[in-house]
């Protein structure tokens, strides 16, 4: 199962598998890429997208609703390549062997011949790919380019204004075809021919041209420079597209407003009652040793009493509060300070109470605390003796 | 029919003096020319023939008008105009005469 893309050719939608609508994209592109220049061409373009229809349409039914890779492949095979007639000459060869006249001389056949033009490159360049697109212009080696800017910024100032100005005026190159005229050669499939034809590819094993070696590895650098900017950048983006997800799932619906104002509102005063309380068992369990009737027994200090107060109330207060939070903040997990009962200071502070607790109605834990800071000593003694000692 | 390549000089350039004879003979489709020729040495695919038709028709050689087809749009219908056909006179007189030229050449 493959996905489908749905293509308009002359005015009839056709579905067509995601790579074959590569395929005829590419065939297309090629096409009018050869055309250029050509004042018929967005005729002729419109004729062949329409001998193409009429080859779908005939692969067509009832029941087949999508034209599959290996058809699309079989029909621009017959319709094979466009070639430009107006600079047919009697020396071209027939279909297919060399493009008809209308592309740039290919790069190794001396490199300035090719119609070059200036761009920024953003593949692989620092800042806006201004020295990027000026070394592949004139075919020297970025950081030649790099450096000589920067010597001009440096000691005659007029490097930053000239980069800015290029900067500025100086276009992208965007598209496959503009990065190729950047450095004066077509990236037609004629030229992937030619280049693995001539070893260009090889260049990783074989030294037999020391300049094309260099060449090549320098474009592949910078290739792979720019892919791997862009494939960070994309991998920002879809980070960035994650984090905004998140966010938007933001305020709650505007229908839960009514019923859920009325619960916070109720929320919130249980909450506050439950507050009061507290400070007022404070109070009196400091004042009086006791709070609602509630007598501590003797011998128990009012601290414990008021911290068992505080975790009572930390009890009753932390769902009222994470209620609330995730309210306001949907979905987020309810981290804040003193989050949980247990949490932080108040914890501590309840884990004292429980060994108070303990050492006071214990009598076997009492003896057990009492050996400890005895204990405690002797293996500090015990350390620092082998430590002298050795 | 498919005869090698290095025939290929030869039937490129020959393709639009028998592109022209096809029309004279009827007013034709596209599909209908590339069918005539497919059973030639001159076989030829849509992407060499239609960048060659609208090269004939900025020369003024043929022109088409748009017909109704039985099934799908309409569909240009190809017609030689008379320059088209001074042009196929012209170019049957010099096939004629090259043809007397390779059977003599060579002759003791």
């Amino acid at each position: 199962m493959n996905k489908v893309i749905t293509i308009n050719l002359n005015g009839v939608a056709y579905q067509l598998e995601e790579a074959g609508y590569e395929a005829l994209r590419e065939y297309l592109d090629h096409a009018a890429r050869r055309l250029e220049g050509n004042p018929d061409k967005d005729e002729i373009i419109a004729d062949i997208e329409q001998a193409i229809a009429d080859k779908f349409r005939a692969l067509l039914g009832a029941h087949k609703t999508v034209v599959i890779t290996k058809e699309v492949t079989a029909v621009i095979a017959e319709m094979g390549p466009v070639q430009d007639a107006s600079a047919a000459g009697p020396a071209a060869a027939a279909a297919g062997a060399r493009p008809a006249g209308g592309t740039p001389e290919p790069e190794g056949s001396g490199g300035l011949r090719a119609p070059r033009r200036l761009y920024r490159i953003l593949d692989g360049a620092m800042f806006s790919g201004v020295c990027n697109g000026l070394a592949a212009y004139l075919n020297v080696d970025v950081t030649f380019v790099r450096i000589a800017f920067a010597l001009l910024a440096f000691f005659w100032g007029t490097g930053v204004l000239v980069y800015f100005l290029m900067a500025f005026i100086v276009p992208v190159a965007e598209t496959p075809a503009e990065k190729a005229a950047a450095s004066g050669a077509a990236a037609t499939t004629e030229e992937f021919i030619r280049r693995a034809k001539a070893g260009y590819y090889e260049g990783m094993k074989t030294w037999h041209d020391k300049q094309a070696h260099r060449e090549w590895k320098r474009k592949f650098k910078q290739e792979m420079r720019g892919w791997k900017y862009n494939f960070q950048r994309s991998m920002h983006e879809g980070a960035q597209q994650w984090q905004q997800g998140w966010a938007r799932q933001g305020p709650p619906h505007p229908y839960h407003w009514v019923g859920m104002g009325f619960t916070l509102l109720v929320l919130k005063w249980v909450r506050l009652l439950a507050l009061a309380l507290l400070i007022y068992a404070i109070y009196s369990l400091a004042v009086h040793g006791g709070v609602f009737g509630f007598w501590l027994p003797s011998g128990v200090p009012a601290w414990i009493g008021i911290i068992v107060a505080v975790m009572l109330y930390q009890f009753v207060a932390w769902p009222i509060r994470a209620l609330r939070h995730s309210y306001y903040y949907h979905g987020r997990p309810f981290w804040g300070f003193g989050a949980g009962p247990l949490d932080g200071l108040v914890g501590l502070a309840f884990l004292g109470a429980c060994i108070w607790v303990a050492d006071h109605y214990s009598p076997a834990f009492h003896d057990w605390l009492q050996t400890v800071p005895p204990a405690i000593h002797h293996t500090t003694d015990a350390v620092r003796n082998w430590w002298n000692q050795h | 029919m498919a005869f090698s390549d290095k025939f290929a000089p030869i039937t490129k350039g020959l393709l639009e003096f028998l592109v022209l004879k096809i029309i004279a003979a009827d007013k034709v489709y596209v599909p209908d020319i590339l069918q005539q020729l497919s059973v030639t040495e001159f076989a030829t695919q849509e992407g060499t023939l239609y960048p060659l038709l609208s090269k004939m028709r900025r020369e003024e050689l043929v022109d088409y008008e748009w017909k109704e087809s039985e099934s799908g749009p309409p569909r240009k219908y190809y017609e030689l105009t008379a320059k088209g056909r001074a042009q196929l006179r012209e170019t049957m007189e010099f096939w004629s005469q090259i043809n007397e030229t390779v059977k003599n050449l060579g002759k003791k």
